[in-house]
């Protein structure tokens, strides 16, 4: 037949899928390039946080009470280039007014190290004892300085972006469940039941946040161990996030659901379940992933900012938040201002997600033809 | 030629796109003068309408124009021109017709505003002037009731009158030329002869250069002087329009000419036993009205006692304009969309009061396709996944390649290669995207497919091989069908009996060849002479 060649704008260009073309224009765009990589760092590092820290969360310097960050040099004392080292401190207190200063000694040279053998810690269930710095022959290396009782801000940080990205992702992936569960489902089969759900939303919607967040902590069991308070806490975020969600879906399904494909599929009898499932929720998908990358970073600042006021994690766990509470004092702040280092992990991060999300967006929308 | 208004030389554009640079317009050149309508034909992603917005200066952000690209008007050099020379240019002397009526106009003004502010951009002229000139232009392009329209809304509007309206924008300055982007492929047929035919006056009352961009052959006959036939960007044929359609020289031009639905149904025997009875269908919608203290419904009634016998190997043609309930009626009787309750039997068994669980047995018997193939195909899914659903969901084939057997066989039948399984629906064009879905209700086996404007998303050209296909399908399997169209030469091509529907309710029923020879009524005379006649 002719006609087939005739008419058939023929499909001889390169065949890609919907997936595979967000990939490519994804690749395209620096800003959201920079914060993949952005965030595939600090995923990295709450995955990998025993082997990046030199120390346990918990391990304490009697040495070095409010010592502050040590510079990494690589010209000895001697002049010339040498292997990178760090200088320690000689305390001196100041006669007069009290106030210990740290004076970086030459005689006190440690050395760096690769691979160093330290403190263990478990990956994975197994026990490792490799670091993956530290100062030769055990010597104390504290990059940012310790804290008021010598724990090391650097390795705190590391062990406190475990709990943060652990929170947040696992705050993100419930509401995720029950916002794509209850919209969707609110959406598709509509009338009362959709009636309902969608008041309950607007009532959730209607709290106001914080206070609510502190009486539902002020809740919590104070003498429950720190783990239970944590899954606790995630919980009480779960409850409010996901509300958002669900109103965003509900309104996309009901637009999807009148579109032919779906009554094309009630058309060969496919039941509401397949329905749901192959023809809803994949058209849905790039909604949710852009959601997620947004309310991530929400969540690590919302856990950030209970924490520091204290009712969020609650020690022995360290994460950014609870490690910001040591800074709560103008003194404690003015003496030793590097404990304010977590603060730049949450910038980060969140810069990094929040590009992530925009990047994505822009990648998979239908109508962007660049 | 003697007096050249515009001159369109080796226009080329590319689309910087995520797969690479893609080709839209390569080396097209053409001229127009004074008083001369052209047509530039092709089918949809020929480059016809880049090629209208290269000459306006209003091409998407991402196409790269060629550098030989020159267009002059008048003298000018269009290409040299400044965004702000064009801004002043646009609307003044060039002047454009959009394809969408329902979406070009601002539904937050009034009409009078808006074609007043078109005038307002270029000239200063008092409020009393400007209301008489606006008013003066509606008069022109024939809106009924003028005066009132001035302070409606284009809600208001139906879809004829709102393109009148546009075309009253595009007249508001005098142009000296006037480019039409399909100005009537998106209203109804009877509309589209009216448009035109004001479209031809008004270019020879105001001896207007026209660019007329279409599809549709017949708009072309009918009111142009010049052709110019564009493909995959390039034109491929040029010339006066009686010789043109007279001796086609290119083979391109010669298959959209001869492309036009030809030929009879095949007859039904006599004896074929009716497989799809519905009687009395009414459909209603409830519609809420007033504030909330003085909550009223009223019923609107969108099928009005409707009645349809279907008998094996018989298709039936319904045919209306849009919001004659033809649809709707359809959709209803294989219980897909609003319930009815006047009863319905197929095959025996009476089906109006099933529910979608018992329903389900019936299904694959009872098919249907849509009228727009870009959203009846998901776009998360690959062509196999959507030809294996039906089979899947209804325990048709025990295993997979078994069921990939019979997907295979139903490409074969939609004349689609093989290789069409593992792709998405948006690599294929509109013509194979149908072929597609029929390919999709015809892996079931059914009995009788509901055929809902099939052909009405697609080009012309497209269009009249998927009727061959269907009748292929409809000899080859014996089924019944119920065509659902506003097009009658579609209607001829493919029914044997027709139902004329206007307002919910029909006007005149019969064979198709004795409706269309000699119709009863206005109403029908009317859609008979749209199809046929273009301009009347």
């Amino acid at each position: 037949m002719v006609d087939v060649t005739m008419n058939a704008e023929a499909a001889n260009h390169v065949s890609l899928s919907y997936w595979q073309l967000v990939r490519k224009r994804f690749r395209a765009n620096r800003y959201g390039m920079a914060g993949m990589i952005g965030c595939l760092i600090v995923l990295s590092c709450a995955l990998f946080s025993g082997f990046l820290a030199p120390y346990g969360a918990q391990s304490k310097d009697k040495a070095a009470l409010y010592s502050p960050p040590q510079t990494i040099s690589i010209i000895a004392p001697e002049g010339g280039l040498t292997w990178p080292f760090v200088r320690g401190f000689d305390e001196e207190m100041d006669p007069v007014t009290y106030e210990f200063t740290f004076v970086p000694s030459d005689e006190k040279i440690a050395p760096l190290r690769l691979f160093v053998q330290g403190e263990p810690y478990t990956m994975l269930g197994i026990e490792f004892t490799t670091h993956l710095f530290g100062g030769q022959d055990g010597a104390k290396v504290h990059l940012l300085g310790t804290d008021g009782l010598g724990r090391d801000v650097l390795s705190r940080m590391l062990h406190g972006t475990k709990v943060t990205i652990l929170m947040a992702v696992m705050v993100m992936a419930a509401a995720c469940v029950i916002g794509t569960m209850v919209g969707v489902s609110s959406g598709y089969f509509g009338g009362t039941y959709d009636l309902i759900v969608q008041r309950g939303v607007e009532f959730v919607k209607s709290f106001p946040d914080l206070p609510l967040y502190l009486a539902l902590v002020a809740v919590l069991p104070r003498r429950a161990d720190a783990a239970a308070i944590f899954v606790m806490f995630a919980a009480i975020l779960v409850l409010l996030r996901w509300a958002d969600l669900a109103r965003e879906l509900r309104g996309k399904v009901v637009a999807i659901k009148s579109v032919d494909f779906v009554n094309a599929a009630v058309a060969v009898g496919a039941s509401d379940g397949r329905i749901i499932r192959r023809h809803i929720i994949p058209n849905m998908s790039s909604h949710i992933l852009v959601w997620a990358t947004y309310t991530l970073p929400e969540i690590i600042l919302l856990e950030s900012f209970l924490s520091f006021l204290g009712v969020g994690v609650q020690l022995p766990m360290v994460s950014w938040g609870s490690m910001l509470n040591q800074a709560r004092d103008i003194q404690a702040l003015t003496a030793a201002p590097w404990l304010l280092a977590p603060v730049g992990m949450i910038v980060i991060s969140v810069l990094a997600f929040n590009a992530l999300g925009d990047g994505l967006r822009d990648a998979m929308d239908p109508y962007s033809n660049d | 030629m003697t007096d050249t208004l515009l001159s369109v030389q080796n226009v080329s554009v590319q689309f910087k796109t995520a797969t690479g640079l893609r080709q839209a317009v390569k080396d097209v050149s053409f001229d127009v003068a004074k008083g001369e309508t052209l047509a530039v034909v092709g089918e949809s992603g020929s480059g016809k309408s880049v090629t209208a917005r290269v000459i306006m200066g209003m091409l998407a952000p991402n196409a790269r124009v060629g550098e030989a690209t020159k267009v002059v008007f008048d003298g000018d050099e269009l290409t040299k021109f400044s965004e702000l020379q064009m801004q002043d240019l646009r609307g003044r002397r060039i002047a454009m017709i959009f394809q969408e009526p329902l979406t070009s106009l601002n539904p937050l003004y009034r009409i009078g505003d808006q074609v007043g502010e078109i005038i307002k951009a270029h000239h200063k002229i008092s409020k009393a002037d400007l209301e008489a000139r606006v008013l003066r232009l509606l008069e022109e392009v024939r809106l009924p009731d003028p005066k009132a329209r001035l302070r409606q809304y284009p809600h208001e509007l139906s879809g004829g009158q709102r393109q009148r309206v546009m075309i009253a924008m595009a007249l508001a300055n005098n142009p000296d030329l006037l480019i039409a982007d399909e100005p009537t492929t998106a209203l109804d047929v009877t509309v589209q002869a009216e448009i035109l035919a004001l479209l031809r006056d008004l270019q020879k009352s105001h001896n207007m250069g026209m660019v007329l961009i279409t599809h549709d052959l017949s708009v072309v006959r009918a009111v142009s002087d010049n052709v110019v036939v564009m493909r995959h960007g390039e034109v491929v044929e040029r010339g006066a329009t009686q010789t043109i359609f007279e001796t086609p020289s290119h083979a391109y031009t010669q298959h959209l000419i001869s492309s036009e639905p030809k030929g009879e149904p095949s007859p039904v025997p006599e004896a074929a036993p009716p497989l799809m009875v519905a009687e009395n269908a009414r459909v209603e919608f409830t519609l809420k009205q007033g504030g909330m203290f003085s909550r009223a419904t009223t019923q609107l009634v969108a099928v009005n006692d409707v009645s349809v016998t279907v008998r094996k190997g018989e298709t039936v043609g319904i045919v209306g304009e849009s919001g004659s309930g033809k649809t709707t009626f359809g959709m209803s009787v294989i219980g897909l969309g609003q319930k009815q309750n006047g009863p319905v039997t197929f095959d025996g068994d009476r089906i109006e009061h099933l529910d979608r669980q018992a329903l389900r047995p019936y299904r694959p018997r009872i098919q249907v396709v849509f009228q727009d193939p870009f959203s009846s195909l998901n776009p998360r899914m690959i062509i196999r996944q959507i030809l294996e659903e039906g089979l899947i969901v209804n325990g048709i084939g025990a295993t997979a390649s078994e069921r990939l057997a019979l997907i295979k066989q139903a490409l074969d039948d939609v004349q689609m290669p093989h290789d069409a399984l593992d792709r998405f629906p948006h690599e294929f064009s509109g013509g194979q995207r149908q072929r597609l879905a029929i390919a999709r209700a015809i892996v079931l086996k059914p009995e009788f497919i509901l055929l809902d404007e099939p052909t009405s998303a697609l080009d012309l050209s497209i269009q009249a091989q998927i009727i061959e296909l269907l009748r292929d399908l409809r000899d080859r399997f014996n089924l019944s069908y119920l065509f659902i169209s506003h097009d009658l030469k579609v209607v001829r091509a493919l029914c044997h009996r027709v139902i004329v529907m206007k307002s919910g309710s029909v006007v005149e029923e019969g064979p198709t060849h004795e409706v269309l020879e000699t119709p009863q009524t206005d109403y029908t005379r009317r859609l008979v002479r749209a199809a046929f006649d273009v301009v009347a």
